[in-house]
């Protein structure tokens, strides 16, 4: 048997309103704590080293994705520089609605790192960007800095 | 594969934009019913069945405890994979080969048009520490994806409007399809833009729908009716979610996953080996990259073939015949389950306007949509 019959007028589809008003916090981990404490009271990036892979995580993590060793504590120092690896101006937000001004963002490869961050660039016209250029994050004051991807107000070119 | 198992029968709704008259479980029966007329048994032959689903996609919690009745499964063995179809189909294969069962069912359904706020919905699958802050639309991630993939690959943008005549064409013939249409390369090129180099029509739109997918043991597919395909090889891989490690370019996850899949099914040169592809096309680059990824041609020559006609129906390599997810619409967990369909009706010689000349091999291919880098194969043969 399949569907005899179906429904021939729209209206008369029946449906009932869901939400779903879950709530989640989401701890940050030991690398995460780590990394944001230090972005949020000294301004300064910290990455991972993996010595067996001869890999940098940036951000840092307490375990290497290729060989599985514990890498906690390997922190490293990360300059505040690093290079457009790819991008894209956003015309609409997340829920598909036009933005009134476009916002840039970018992959960003950071030096002497085999990681990278996912932001918006600013101080600059999407026109003048490229894969390749050479940017620096701007960071919040520190009275303003809370500890997440937010102390970071954008990256703008070197 | 040591055990042969095939594909015996398969039903769909078809997929339209909304489908108001139904629910998402009745998308799901009709579909069934479909499948096991074309199989010529009954549910209570059914040793194992395997639901693809997700929570958030289906809308609620513990969702597959929702699956069983309307595959006929009350009382059977059933597990969901939170996955595409062809991780689900695998499941499937598992089953039989382990000797679990002689019979196994594999559905797959999308109900998109059910989901009002679906950017929360993919926002929600965005890291909430490195991502979900910065309230970007995931088109960016797709966007970024194909910028890079353009820059070291050498496609370009107008490469990828082909793909949107190519597949929303096909789909006009496609009975089966939403999202058939006559368009020209600058009617893509000029649509609004979404996240550069991306616009408007570069980007699948939403369908509702069902597959489902009936397999057999070897032993099995004998006394049963109709037109078995084989399952030469099935495979999946992931890469990692991890924006900071992820490749940028190349679809690596496709690539493994296609890897694989050829090397159990003993394929050594897929262009020749293979006579078709139904692949993921969610976004207009994918089916440049995934094609490059399966192996179907060298690095960076997926543009240029396109833009003569390669990949069209009457083509060389006839890739997305009915007009993949462009033109079928994004179906989320369903993709794979669209293309394996799609591949079944060629390789029988039931795909109508849109039959193929030559059909005797495909490669069927899904992914899982942004963020994620999961990759599912399937080689089919008849």
């Amino acid at each position: 048997m399949a569907l005899i019959e179906r429904l021939q007028n729209r209206p008369d589809a029946t449906y009932w309103p869901g939400k779903i008003p879950m709530t989640y916090i989401y701890t940050a981990g030991r690398a995460g704590e780590a990394f944001f404490k230090k972005l949020r009271d000294s301004g300064k990036f910290i990455g991972a080293r993996c010595e067996d892979c001869d890999l940098t995580y940036f951000p840092p993590r307490i375990f290497c994705e290729c060989c599985f060793n514990r890498i906690e504590g390997n922190w490293v120092n990360v300059k505040n520089r690093g290079v457009v690896h790819t991008l894209t101006i956003c015309h609409e937000t997340y829920d598909d609605k036009p933005k009134e001004t476009p916002s840039i963002v970018a992959f960003i490869r950071f030096e002497d790192t085999d990681g990278g961050m996912f932001h918006r660039l600013g101080d600059v016209d999407y026109e003048d960007c490229y894969i390749g250029m050479p940017v620096e994050a701007v960071l919040k004051p520190k009275t303003q800095r809370k500890g997440g991807i937010l102390d970071i107000k954008h990256f703008r070119p070197l | 594969m040591d055990k042969k198992v095939a594909i015996v029968g398969i039903g769909t709704t078809g997929f339209r934009a909304t489908t108001p008259d139904v629910s998402y479980r009745e998308l799901t029966y009709e579909a069934a019913t479909k499948a096991y007329l074309d199989a010529g048994i009954e549910p209570q032959e059914v040793g194992a069945f395997v639901a693809t689903s997700e929570d958030f996609l289906e809308g609620y919690s513990i969702s597959d405890e929702y699956s069983p009745d309307q595959l006929g499964a009350v009382l059977k063995s059933i597990h969901t994979v939170p996955g595409d179809f062809i991780q689900g189909l695998g499941n499937g294969v598992m089953l039989i080969m382990s000797g679990y069962a002689d019979i196994v069912v594999v559905q797959g359904m999308s109900k998109a048009s059910n989901m009002v706020t679906k950017g929360d919905l993919l926002t929600f699958a965005a890291d909430p520490f490195a991502w979900r802050p910065l309230q970007e639309s995931p088109h960016a991630i797709a966007a970024m994806e194909m910028n890079r993939f353009l820059y070291e690959s050498g496609n370009t943008i107008e490469q990828c409007a082909q793909v949107v005549v190519k597949n929303r064409r096909n789909a006009l013939l496609n009975p089966r399809a939403a999202l058939g249409a006559a368009l020209e390369l600058e009617d893509v090129l000029n649509a609004d833009p979404v996240a550069e180099p991306l616009c408007r029509l570069d980007i699948a739109q939403h369908a509702d729908g069902a597959v489902v997918c009936v397999l057999a043991s070897q032993e099995k597919v004998g006394s049963l009716k109709g037109n078995p395909i084989w399952v030469r090889d099935v495979s999946w891989a992931t890469e990692t979610n991890a924006l900071d490690s992820r490749t940028w370019g190349e679809a690596v996850y496709m690539q493994l996953a296609a890897e694989k899949a050829y090397r159990m099914a003993g394929i050594r040169t897929p262009a020749k080996e293979i006579d078709f592809a139904e692949l993921n096309d969610e976004y207009s680059y994918k089916e440049l990259q995934h094609i490059e990824a399966l192996g179907l041609c060298a690095w960076g020559e997926s543009g240029k073939l396109s833009e003569i006609g390669w990949s069209e129906r009457t083509g060389e390599f006839p890739v997305n015949t009915a007009g993949g997810c462009l033109g079928c619409g994004h179906l989320f967990e369903l993709d794979g389950g669209q293309k394996v369909l799609d591949a079944v009706l060629q390789l029988r010689g039931q795909a109508g306007e849109l039959q193929l000349k030559t059909a005797n091999t495909a490669v069927a291919a899904g992914w899982r949509g942004v963020p994620t880098t999961t990759g599912a194969v399937v080689v089919l043969g008849n």
